[in-house]
Order: structure tokens, then C-alpha cells, then sequence
């Protein structure tokens, strides 16, 4: 992929600006010195970049999968589109273009055999998002029994990605949509 | 007056289709006619020729976006008084001043709750 390529060395440590991006966040940069990353379990990671404004970004989610026995209730996958658009439009804001957009996608593994493929279902959401949104997918490694570590350049859109035992990886708890700070109406 | 028999008409106005298909989920499941642009532009080309009761409007579109919309609108005589509700991931206050200036009716932070925004559009036609 010529518009996001491989990790390339990294310059002197004294350069990097290293940014964590946990579970429920979304952050953009267009600074060549930061290097985001995070490690996933079953969450995923979808890491946006714009290869002519050189603006790049990252989310974090894990969404909620109701019990089983709720068979009435959606997934929430609205917390998905939010973190989604809370990134393109930090990007946007720093002169990104949405059709110039390139994803990649990481993360979205099934760690523990026994309990319900939460990773597949984040992944399949994220999938289905760009389609949606007609962003292309140059990448994804997605899913899979194993935690990743991701680091991500968005000045270059670089991505190095690697396995790492599970321990490694926090533990992950479903997000819900914050019930206080959003959904605010205010009429003027 | 609206009852059933005559559902709120709204315009729901956002660029992603993500979007799009979840209020266009929210609001016929709660009786509303919903029509749907994918930005200002085709907004303002729509209601050139079209009615509706209130318009809900992202902020950040391709070719014209939601403050650009409103402005139009608020010069149009068919369009002046008409409610328009800015559903946005924007939480700054410069940016809701900003809608707010432009003649916006409402402010709506996203994630938005189905329940919270039904009865916005309720409260503002009247």
C-alpha cells in the first residue's frame, strides 16, 4: 500500500511523542513526532488516515453484546458510530477530507473461547461502517485468539502491529453510551 | 395540530450514511416522516421545492455545511421560521454560538437518545 506503509524505523526516542489511545477514545494528529498506540483484546482499533493533508487518527471501542436471553435488545452499536465520527471529524478539523480517507482495521479478537465472540461482532461492525461510509480498507487484521499491541504514526499513517500475550492486553469492559454528557438538548 | 393521521415531516441532514440509517431508524419506529439529504447543498435544493416541519442538521458536510445551511435558510421567506435542530459531535461553545448566531432552534450532542430528541422535535414545531 503506497498511501500507508509498513513501520519504518523510528527516529531518535527523544523525537517520539508517544500518545496512549485507551478504550473510548479518539484522537488525530497531524504532528510527525507522535506515535499512537494501544493494546486490544476483543476491543478494535480503526486507524484513519489522509494521505495528501497527512492527517491520520485512532479509535479504541469495545461495544456492548446484549445477553442472550435479551433478544430484544440491539447491539450498541451507536457508541461504535460516535467514537467513528468524534474521529473523522477531529480529522476533518485539521484538514483531512473524508473522501480521501484510508482505514485500517486491528484488534476485535476472541481471547476467551467460552464465552460469545464479542471480538467478531466489534469487527464486523467496523467493517461494516466503512463500507457504509465508502472509506476503503487497505488493511485489517482483525480477530483471530490473540491480543495485539498497535502502534500507529498519523503523520505517515504508519502501522506496526504486533502480537502479545493476552495478559498483556487491559481488561476490556463493554462501553455503553454515557448516559449524563450526551443526548443534551439545549434549545436556544 | 399533528396526529397520526398527519406525522411530523422532518428533514434529517448529516453526510454518513451511518447516520443517516440510525435516525431514519429512530424516527419512523416513533411515527415521524422522515426525508434525508446527504449535506447543505442537497438540503437546500430539496427544500427549495419541498415542505417540511423541522429540520435536524449536522454540522460538518462536504459542499455546504450546517452553519452554511442555516444561514441560507434563514434568508429564504419559506424557510425563516422553520425549526432546525444541530445534531453534532461538537461539544465546544464557540461552535454552538457559532449555530446559534446562525438562527439554529436547538443544540443536540451526540450520542443522541431517540427519546431526548423525539420530544425536542415535539417541543419545536409547536
Amino acid at each position: 500500500m503506497s498511501d500507508m506503509t509498513p513501520f519504518r524505523q523510528p527516529g531518535p526516542a527523544a523525537e517520539v511523542v508517544r500518545v496512549t489511545i485507551v478504550q473510548g477514545e479518539a484522537k488525530a494528529s497531524a504532528d510527525p513526532r507522535v506515535e499512537m498506540s494501544t493494546i486490544l483484546g476483543s476491543c478494535v482499533a480503526t486507524c484513519l488516515f489522509d494521505p495528501i493533508s497527512r492527517v491520520g487518527g485512532m479509535n479504541h471501542f469495545l461495544l456492548a453484546e446484549p445477553p442472550a436471553h435479551m433478544r430484544n435488545q440491539a447491539f450498541d452499536s451507536d457508541y461504535g458510530l460516535f467514537l467513528m465520527e468524534l474521529l473523522i471529524n477531529e480529522m476533518l478539523g485539521m484538514g483531512a477530507i473524508k473522501s480521501r480517507l484510508r482505514a485500517r482495521l486491528y484488534g476485535g479478537a476472541n481471547l476467551n473461547p467460552d464465552l460469545s465472540p464479542i471480538g467478531t461482532a466489534n469487527a464486523a461492525f467496523a467493517r461494516q461502517f466503512l463500507i457504509r461510509e465508502s472509506i476503503p480498507c487497505v488493511f485489517e487484521d482483525l480477530e483471530g485468539t490473540q491480543a495485539r499491541r498497535i502502534q500507529f504514526r498519523p503523520a505517515s499513517g504508519q502501522v506496526r502491529a504486533r502480537l502479545v500475550p493476552s495478559d498483556v492486553a487491559p481488561t476490556e469492559k463493554p462501553l455503553g453510551r454515557p448516559q449524563s454528557a450526551f443526548g443534551t438538548v439545549e434549545l436556544f | 395540530m399533528h396526529t397520526q393521521s398527519t406525522p411530523i415531516r422532518v428533514l434529517t441532514v448529516d453526510d454518513s450514511a451511518s447516520m443517516r440509517a440510525l435516525l431514519l431508524g429512530a424516527l419512523s419506529s416513533r411515527g415521524f416522516a422522515v426525508e434525508q439529504c446527504e449535506d447543505g447543498q442537497e438540503a437546500l435544493e430539496w427544500l427549495a421545492s419541498n415542505e417540511v416541519d423541522v429540520i435536524i442538521t449536522d454540522i460538518n458536510m462536504p459542499r455546504l455545511d450546517g452553519f452554511g445551511l442555516i444561514e441560507k435558510l434563514r434568508t429564504s421567506a419559506l424557510h425563516a421560521e422553520r425549526p432546525i435542530l444541530v445534531l453534532t459531535t461538537e461539544s465546544s461553545d464557540e461552535k454552538k454560538q457559532r449555530a446559534r448566531n446562525a438562527g439554529a432552534t436547538g443544540w443536540i450532542v451526540k450520542p443522541f437518545d431517540a427519546d431526548k430528541l423525539t420530544a425536542a422535535l415535539r417541543r419545536v414545531i409547536h
